[in-house]
Parts: C-alpha cells; sequence; structure tokens
C-alpha cells in the first residue's frame, strides 16, 4: 500500500497533466471535427456532382485507413514544407480530418431521417441552400445524430492515445512510460482507465442532456 | 456424562463439518505442494520452454524479411532451451508489445522472457531478473550531415534529442546534455523519422540497436563514439518468487558469459554483433 | 521493403480481416440482444445497460484486451489468443452497435409510433413490421461506420499477442525503419478490406431505401 502512496506522490501529477492533454485535445478536435463535417456535408449536397464526388472520395479514404497515417504525414512530413507545428496541433489536425470524414456519414444517415417533404418546403420559400442547410437541415441533423455523436465523440477520446507515437505525453502514454519503468502489469492502465472513464462519463453526461432538451417528433 | 458424549460423538459424524474439514486439509496440503513445485519442474515435465518476446528491437527480437522471428536475444533463449532438452527447437515464442511482457510472465502464460529487456531497481520489484547476459551500452546517432561530432556540441538550446520511452536514457539526458530539448518516442523509428524531419537533431538507442542501422537502413547516419553509458544490463526475466527457476536461468547466463557455454555464446554475439564479446574473466586472456 | 515482406503484409491483412468479420457477426448478435434492454420498462435493466456500454466503451481496450485475456486464460488454462481476442473485440463492438440501434430506434418518428399501437398491433408485430425495418434503414450508415471500424480495432490485441496486420507493419518498420512505405502498403490493405466492406454496405443501402424519404438520393 506504502508502495502505492510513493507512486501517487511520484506521477500523481504527471498522470493529471496527462490527463488534460487528452482532454483538451480530445474536445479541441471533436469541436473542429463537427464544423469540419457539417462543411464537408453541406457541400455533398448543395456543391453539385463533382463537389459530392470529391467529398466521398475524401470521406472513404480517411474513413478506411488507420489514422497513424494521416498524423505521421503531418508531424514528419509537414517540416520537410517548412512548418514546424507542435505535436498536439499536428496530432490534432488528423484527428479532425478522420473525424470529420466519419461525422460526415453519421449526418447522412440521420438525413435520410427527415422528410423530402420538409427540404422542398425550404426551397419553395426561396431560401438560399446555406440559409436552408443552417436553419432547416442542421438543427435537425444535430438532434437526429445526438447518440451517434457522442458514440463518436468517445472513440475520439479513445482515439487520442495514438498521439503518443508523435511524443504528446497523453494518458496512454503515461501509462506506458510507468509500466515501462516499473514493471506493473495493470495497475498503470487501470490509473489511465479511471481517468478515460470519467471522461467518457462526463461526454455521456452531455449527451443525455442534449437529448432531453429536445422534443422528439 | 458418558451419554452426552455418545451423542455429540453419534451427530458429529453425521454432519458434513468433519468431512469439510478433512477436504480443507486435503486440499490445504495440495496446495502446498503445488507452491512448491517450481516452473522449472513443469517446463521440464512439458518438455518444451515457452519464452515470451518483443518482435520489433533489431538485433535482440525481430522478424526478417521471410516473417521468422530472430536475434541475439532469440538465440539465447534456443541455447536455453537446448541445454534443458538437448534440443534447440523445443521452444515456443509468444510476441507481445512492450507492455504485453509484465502481465504474460505475472500470469505464468510465459516461463521467461528475453527482449532486450533491462534491468532497472523499479521494475526488480515485480519482476525478476538473471543477471546479465549482455552488455547494452546507450549511444547518440546523428545525421552525417549535421556536423555534430561530440555529446558535449549537444548541450545547447538549439538542439533537439529524441529519446526512447525507458527511464535510463532520460536520466542520461538530464546527466549529459540538460540545455537540449528532448522529445520521446515510443520506438525507434520514430526517432529516426524525427531526426529525418529537422524536428531533432540526435536520437540515444541502444548501441547494438545502433550499430545494427548504422550498418543496415540508416546508413547516412552515424554514431557518436562516446557512449551514455557502457552497460545497461539486458537480462532474462521471470516471474519472481520461484528461486529454483531463477538459480537455474542465472545459472545458465553465468555460463553463458563465464563457464562451459562461451563459445556458443561467443558465436552468436559474433553472427549479431560483428565482434568478440568481453572474456570470459577480466583476467585472463580472450580465448576461444 | 521486399516481396516477401508483401506476402506477410497480406497475411497479416488476413487475419485482422477475419478476426474483424468474427467480431461483428457475434457482436452484433450481442447487440441485438441488448439493445431491448436500454428500452427495458424496468429501470434496473436499462442501467444494467447503461452500465455496460459505460464500462466497455469507456475503457482503453487495450486494458480490456489484457483484462478479458487472462481473465479468462486463468479460468480456462491457455486459450488462443486469437481466440480472446475475437471475444474482446465482440464485446467492445457489441457496445458500439447497441448504441448505434438505440439511436436507430430513437430516430422512428412518434406517428408511427401512435399508429402502430393504435391499430392494436401485437408487440411482436411491431417490433418486426415497424421497428426492424426502419431501425435498420436509419442505423445502416452508422453501422457501417463501426464495421469499418471494426478492421482498424484489432490493432490493439497485439498485447496480447495477436499477430495482424498493425504489428506485422510495425516488425518490418523496425527492421527497415521504411516508415511510409510500409505504412502506405497496409493503409492500402486496410483501404481494400474497408472499402469492400463499405461498398456492400451502400448496395444494401440502396436496397432498403423507403420512398418519400429525404435521403433517397444520396
Amino acid at each position: 500500500m506504502g508502495q502505492y502512496r510513493a507512486w501517487l506522490e511520484a506521477y500523481g501529477a504527471a498522470f493529471l497533466d496527462a490527463a488534460a492533454w487528452t482532454l483538451g485535445v480530445a474536445v479541441a478536435a471533436f469541436v473542429c471535427a463537427l464544423i469540419w463535417g457539417a462543411l464537408l456535408f453541406f457541400l455533398r449536397l448543395n456543391g453539385g456532382p463533382w463537389a459530392a464526388r470529391t467529398v466521398d472520395a475524401y470521406v472513404q479514404l480517411l474513413r478506411n485507413t488507420p489514422v497513424l497515417l494521416p498524423i505521421y504525414l503531418i508531424y514528419f512530413g509537414f517540416p520537410l514544407v517548412g512548418l514546424l507545428w507542435p505535436a498536439s496541433i499536428c496530432g490534432g489536425l488528423a484527428l479532425v480530418a478522420q473525424n470529420g470524414a466519419y461525422i460526415c456519414e453519421i449526418f447522412r444517415g440521420g438525413y435520410k431521417a427527415i422528410d423530402r417533404v420538409q427540404h422542398d418546403a425550404a426551397k419553395s420559400l426561396g431560401l438560399m441552400p446555406w440559409t436552408a442547410f443552417r436553419k432547416v437541415t442542421l438543427p435537425q441533423l444535430l438532434v437526429y445524430c445526438i447518440p451517434a455523436l457522442g458514440n463518436q465523440a468517445v472513440l475520439l477520446l479513445k482515439d487520442t492515445s495514438l498521439l503518443s507515437a508523435i511524443t504528446v505525453v497523453e494518458l496512454t502514454m503515461q501509462a506506458k512510460v510507468l509500466t515501462e519503468r516499473t514493471g506493473a502489469a495493470y495497475a498503470p492502465f487501470l490509473v489511465a482507465a479511471v481517468f478515460y472513464l470519467f471522461m467518457v462519463w462526463a461526454i455521456e453526461f452531455l449527451t443525455r442532456l442534449a437529448q432531453r432538451g429536445v422534443r422528439w417528433r | 456424562m458418558k451419554q452426552v458424549w455418545q451423542k455429540i460423538f453419534a451427530r458429529a459424524w453425521t454432519t458434513p463439518a468433519p468431512l469439510v474439514a478433512a477436504l480443507v486439509l486435503l486440499f490445504s496440503v495440495a496446495a502446498a505442494e503445488a507452491q512448491e513445485r517450481s516452473r522449472l519442474d513443469e517446463v521440464l515435465q512439458r518438455g518444451s520452454l515457452i519464452v515470451v518476446t518483443l518482435g520489433t528491437v533489431p538485433p535482440f527480437a525481430f522478424k526478417d524479411d521471410k516473417g521468422e522471428l530472430v536475434g541475439f536475444d532469440i538465440d539465447v533463449a534456443r541455447l536455453a532451451a537446448n541445454a534443458l532438452f538437448r534440443d534447440p527447437n523445443k521452444i515456443e515464442f509468444v510476441i507481445v508489445t512492450s507492455d504485453g511482457r509484465w502481465p504474460a510472465i505475472e500470469s505464468g502464460r510465459a516461463d521467461m522472457g528475453v527482449g532486450g529487456t533491462t534491468v532497472y531497481p523499479d521494475r526488480a520489484i515485480r519482476v525478476a531478473f538473471t543477471r546479465a547476459f549482455i552488455d547494452s551500452g546507450i549511444s547518440i546517432m546523428v545525421a552525417k550531415s549535421a556536423g555534430i561530432k561530440s555529446l558535449e556540441e549537444l548541450n545547447q538550446e538549439k538542439y533537439t534529442v529524441a529519446n526512447l520511452n525507458n527511464p535510463q536514457m532520460a536520466d542520461r539526458a538530464q546527466m549529459f546534455f540538460p540545455k537540449a530539448k528532448i522529445i520521446t518516442f515510443d520506438t525507434p523509428s520514430g526517432e529516426f523519422l524525427a531526426v529525418k524531419s529537422g524536428r531533432a537533431q540526435a536520437l540515444q538507442i541502444d548501441t547494438p540497436t545502433a550499430d545494427y542501422f548504422a550498418a543496415t537502413s540508416a546508413t547516412d547516419f552515424e554514431v557518436l563514439p562516446t557512449l551514455l553509458t557502457a552497460s545497461q544490463n539486458n537480462g532474462i526475466y521471470l516471474k519472481p518468487g520461484d528461486f529454483k527457476w531463477w538459480l537455474w536461468l542465472d545459472t545458465f547466463v553465468s555460463e553463458l558469459r563465464t563457464g562451459s557455454l562461451y563459445p556458443r555464446y561467443a558465436e552468436i554475439y559474433q553472427k549479431w554483433f560483428k565482434k568478440d564479446p568481453p572474456p570470459q574473466k577480466f583476467y585472463l586472456p580472450p580465448a576461444r | 521493403m521486399t516481396a516477401s515482406d508483401l506476402w506477410v503484409l497480406a497475411q497479416a491483412a488476413a487475419i485482422s480481416l477475419l478476426m474483424a468479420l468474427a467480431a461483428i457477426a457475434f457482436g452484433t448478435l450481442l447487440a441485438v440482444a441488448l439493445t431491448p434492454l436500454a428500452f427495458a420498462p424496468w429501470a434496473l435493466g436499462r442501467a444494467i445497460y447503461r452500465l455496460y456500454i459505460f464500462v466497455v466503451r469507456g475503457m482503453p481496450v487495450l486494458l480490456l484486451a489484457l483484462l478479458v485475456f487472462y481473465a479468462l486464460a486463468s479460468f480456462w488454462g491457455r486459450i488462443s489468443p486469437y481466440a480472446a481476442g475475437i471475444v474482446v473485440l465482440t464485446l467492445y463492438l457489441a457496445a458500439l452497435i447497441a448504441e448505434v440501434f438505440r439511436g436507430g430506434v430513437l430516430a422512428i418518428p412518434r406517428p408511427l409510433w401512435d399508429c402502430a399501437k393504435s391499430l392494436g398491433l401485437p408487440r411482436l408485430s411491431i417490433l418486426r413490421r415497424v421497428v426492424s425495418p426502419l431501425v435498420a434503414r436509419y442505423a445502416l450508415p452508422p453501422y457501417l461506420n463501426v464495421c469499418v471500424m471494426a478492421v482498424k480495432a484489432s490493432s490493439v490485441l497485439s498485447i496480447i499477442s495477436v499477430w495482424e496486420l498493425t504489428l506485422a507493419s510495425r516488425e518490418i518498420i523496425e527492421r527497415t525503419l521504411d516508415v511510409y512505405r510500409v505504412l502506405a502498403v497496409a493503409a492500402l490493405f486496410y483501404f481494400i478490406m474497408c472499402f469492400a466492406i463499405d461498398r456492400l454496405g451502400r448496395n444494401l443501402e440502396s436496397r432498403l431505401a423507403a420512398r418519400g424519404f429525404a435521403g433517397e438520393r444520396l
């Protein structure tokens, strides 16, 4: 027991720091991914056939490949053209790129649930495509997609562990550092899991709140 | 009075209590015997050795281009199997990632482990180590084009050094170049990419690994002559508490480095590191 | 990178795919059993569902793999890491898929529920004729998302000695330092597998398309 207290004193601050990094990157990346995903979906709907095909190709490429590749390309590749951004930003960008693609697909699924009549009504009112999207489609999409978006937020949180490959000291990396030093089989990962569970609980709480604040048809 | 005792006696036999007590005693004796049975006995009875290892640490343990597990540590493990069973192929390798080593050992899935694993006091609380079967030093590698020629040059604020995720490298960085910035990766490939992309100017790496890469895939890198440490003890690791098994493994390693198995040791040392191992005893001339 | 490296990667890709398909199949079955629990009339049922989703989704899959593998092994003796890996993935995917199905059920418009009830249809009939077809349509895109994720999710199982595409590519990278080329080839393998799953799913989607709903053209 005394051993664990010694660990707490030695590594507690490091774990809290790592948790802060994880949460920070996850929140920032999710917000940006929502915006990026909405933009992609808007382009797909209203941009004409070429835009739709480009968005589709982008979504397919980012969805079906491991996110480690964009992470590596941005972190190690951008310096070759002079862009030496910090690791968390590079990793965050890669996460936004991939999750934007996933969110676009989630929106596509939710879109099907909206009655076509709504769109014809919006068009007949003479609304510009962006206004129609902003005032009619997007709010309904967000409503239908809340559970799936909440799911995606959790997955993004877990994906931040991949940033350990590019020196970001987040929770999983911190657990690995401790495992490497002490040879403990489970304890460091259990500690990291407690942090992750707490964050996931927060995400689930927010999702339920969002759902309750909405009236279903 | 006698009747009361008789009644109690008669009752006692019909209740399950004595039976349970007898069974508990039997099981505890069996358990005690099971605890006394060593991993060594189990291995000998099984007829093969199960070794947990990594697959991504050349030249200690890695996969060649046919996908076969090879390396210095792998050959040492085969020598252990040979010592036990007269057959270097009576062995099974369980390949995991670095965090998977400790659960594999602790749960008993593997008898012992190899794979460039360094002895640290922190680790020795939970994992038992034999003495080192190789002194793996830590070196610095730089790109040939960078023009850095010595360790002292690195101690400047403008330099960044890539480390691996191990505590000794962190300590050595503090000791030798505290002014330089440190970025930590969990694999050597990340370190090399960091230097190639300009995010770092030098990297810390195990000396045998540095020599391996300098000769094969990183020929545009060079190894600085000064070692950050001449010896990082890499040993065989196993579950603590089993003295008989540890004693055999430690004796085996001792014989490898200083005794009857030295010629075989020198053979695999030459094969992987292209040089002779240290002599059997410091006061003896090198013998073959 | 040599031709034999390519062959090694191809074999590893096959293993990843097989494990993913098995986990998707079992995971979907488990999710079909789990989702009704989310709407159970008794609060304990809903609490059990929420607890399962919370724990399985919230823990790093790495830890889930370690715990399941070594816990199972302590009961059953030596078990194959691949079998344990499929169990871990099944448990994990079931949580994700159950949430997807739950979202699908919630997306059914209220008037449809009212219609079905007013028609006096028995519960099982409602499930079969109203709920299932609609959920299948609403949930298919996010379900495909999960299937695609399943193929990539097997990469964490390397900690319990499962050899699959990510580990195989890592082994080659650490030997040759040829990072981009090997990652690109591995990404190509992943892309082929995931894209195939996605196309099959799109095919299914278009065949299920309901008329009068906006997503027809998409």
